[in-house]
């Protein structure tokens, strides 16, 4: 069973703020409880497959230039830096 | 002007100049102003439509090579970058941004001389399906404007059904081309995992998603997956077709085709005249000469949970790049730390995406990653080697795409759970990677039921040949709009 405390504890760790947290605390437990029918899947010994892609099949790792200079697209774009909000001390 | 064409009887008309682009296209912007008042389809309207066509037209006239859209109009889901054009994924959080290059799907469109009518409606970052969690309101379903279009690409769907474009472009994460396709009426494609580039797709879960086409017949669904599909540079999990012409034989037929009726996705819950349709589709299809037999696949009970988790798990990281410094909106930095600045501008996530954030941070978490994340993937494997075992034996496999009719708006908002289980029969073809279809199918009290077929991974072309008959035996009634 998932408990409130676990949810708020991730949620911060997301980066996320809500307001009303029991909205989203009781819709977020439904639905991670749906999530309990994966323990009578009886897939314990199953191996988990993962696609595979060779190096050589990957194109060449060079750099590609691109038409605009996307940084000046950036809301906090200064001219030659770009704003951030203060890390905290 | 007839809008209700199909894509080729458009090119054809184009072609012999019996109707020209620019007043194909001008008709079309009339009927999204006529109509999406009502069914909000569209979240922006390309007004340089018309002068785009009246160009194409000059192309035709002037005897210069035109490419095979001819100027066709089309709706774009709004989760799909064009160029210096508005791409919002329906979230507040990208409510100015503008694209700064083509999707590949988009270059390709471009080059046959498509026309982007304009960017449709969709639930935030495509995380729903119903259209209601759009950040700009649902859309409407064009057979009966209470109930909901289907999602995430409803807005696809109704554009396509009420014929405010030829064709569309939506994307498919666990059914989201399909099912609008199913509760709209028209055809809706996922391709083998691969098959169409996703670069200029926003991401949200990489490893299952697919942009598929939602047409008026299935012939228009070949025509378009001849200009998008393919190799790409910018999508190293793109697969070589080989540049096949999925319209070429078309009209084989489905005779001695062997078809899996999959069990699992006409039991419970099943709605009766969704049940009734799908076994109606069984007899024709024997009747047709095709072999059906029902086929038992463990794993789907289980693929809704590994559905969710699974993408739950990339959407986190996923979006973690919306952060208002790289992609946002306008929010002042100051007065914020860094961190509670990043909280605070992603409040600007609608529910159901902070929702899913939140589970996408659990579910993969310390401790918790091998109750959820890791049977999930468990699942995933193990429902790919039950349906590879079955494409031993048979061609295709059959289901309803939708188990349920249409529902009304906000029927079921409040309830997850109810809502996941729409999707039960969707979500196998993206966990497994292979193509499915969503054929239209029938009408019950007024709204639409749709059949899907699946075949195995890269016979997208023998799909379409069975899809192409089963559509050949139906007959349905005008949309009421």
């Amino acid at each position: 069973m998932v408990t409130e405390e676990e949810i708020e504890h991730v949620s911060k760790l997301m980066k996320i703020e809500v307001d009303d947290h029991k909205e989203y605390v009781d819709k977020v437990h439904a639905m991670i409880d749906y999530f309990d029918i994966l323990d009578s899947a009886g897939v314990e010994s199953e191996e988990i497959s993962m696609p595979e892609i060779s190096i050589s099949e990957l194109r060449e790792d060079e750099h590609i230039p691109f038409d605009e200079k996307l940084i000046e697209k950036l809301n906090h774009y200064k001219g030659t830096y770009v704003r951030a909000p203060k890390m905290s001390s | 002007m007839n809008l209700k064409i199909s894509a080729l009887d458009y090119v054809q008309e184009v072609k012999t100049g019996n109707i020209s682009a620019e007043d194909f296209v001008s008709k079309t912007l009339e009927q999204i102003q006529n109509v999406d008042d009502k069914l909000h389809a569209f979240l922006s309207v390309n007004d340089k439509a018309v002068d785009q066509a009246r160009e194409i037209d000059k192309k035709i006239k002037s005897g210069q090579k035109v490419g095979d859209c001819f100027g066709m109009p089309i709706s774009i889901k709004d989760n799909m970058c064009i160029k210096d054009s508005k791409t919002t994924c329906a979230s507040k959080m990208l409510e100015d941004f503008v694209a700064p290059y083509d999707a590949t799907v988009i270059s390709k469109l471009k080059q046959q001389d498509a026309i982007f009518v304009g960017k449709v409606n969709m639930d935030e970052f495509a995380m729903g399906l119903t259209t209601e969690f759009s950040a700009y309101g649902p859309s409407k379903n064009p057979w009966n404007i209470d109930c909901v279009p289907g999602g995430s690409s409803g807005g696809s769907a109704v554009s396509v059904s009420a014929f405010e474009c030829v064709a569309s472009l939506g994307s498919d994460t666990g059914g989201s081309v399909r099912n609008p396709a199913s509760f709209c009426s028209t055809v809706g494609y996922k391709p083998t995992y691969g098959l169409i580039s996703r670069y200029g797709l926003i991401s949200y879960a990489n490893s299952i998603e697919q942009i598929g086409p939602l047409t008026r017949t299935v012939k228009d669904t070949a025509f378009m997956l001849n200009m998008i599909a393919g190799l790409d540079p910018n999508d190293n999990t793109t697969i070589d077709n080989q540049n096949q012409d999925y319209l070429s034989n078309i009209e084989s037929g489905i005779e001695g085709k062997k078809i899996g009726i999959i069990k699992e996705m006409m039991g419970e819950g099943i709605d009766p005249a969704v049940l009734s349709a799908t076994k109606d589709a069984i007899s024709k299809l024997e009747s047709l000469g095709a072999i059906c037999e029902e086929i038992s696949l463990d794993m789907v009970k289980y693929s809704v949970a590994a559905y969710y988790t699974i993408t739950a798990t990339e959407a986190g990281s996923n979006l973690a790049r919306y952060d208002n410094l790289r992609y946002g909106y306008d929010f002042p930095l100051e007065g914020y730390e860094f961190n509670s600045y990043i909280s605070k501008a992603r409040r600007n996530f609608g529910p159901e995406v902070t929702r899913r954030m939140i589970i996408g941070g659990f579910v993969p978490s310390a401790g918790h990653a091998g109750k959820y994340f890791l049977k999930a993937l468990k699942v995933k494997s193990k429902l790919t080697k039950e349906i590879n075992n079955a494409f031993q034996k048979f061609d295709f496999l059959i289901a309803p795409t939708v188990p349920i009719l249409p529902f009304k708006i906000g029927e079921k908002i409040d309830d997850p759970v109810s809502l996941f289980l729409v999707d039960i029969n969707t979500v196998t073809a993206n966990l497994t990677g292979k193509p499915a279809i969503s054929i239209p199918y029938a009408i019950s009290n007024g709204l639409p039921i749709g059949i899907q077929l699946i075949a195995d991974s890269n016979n997208d072309k023998s799909l379409l040949q069975a899809a192409y008959a089963l559509e050949q035996t139906v007959s349905l009634p005008e949309v009421p709009i």
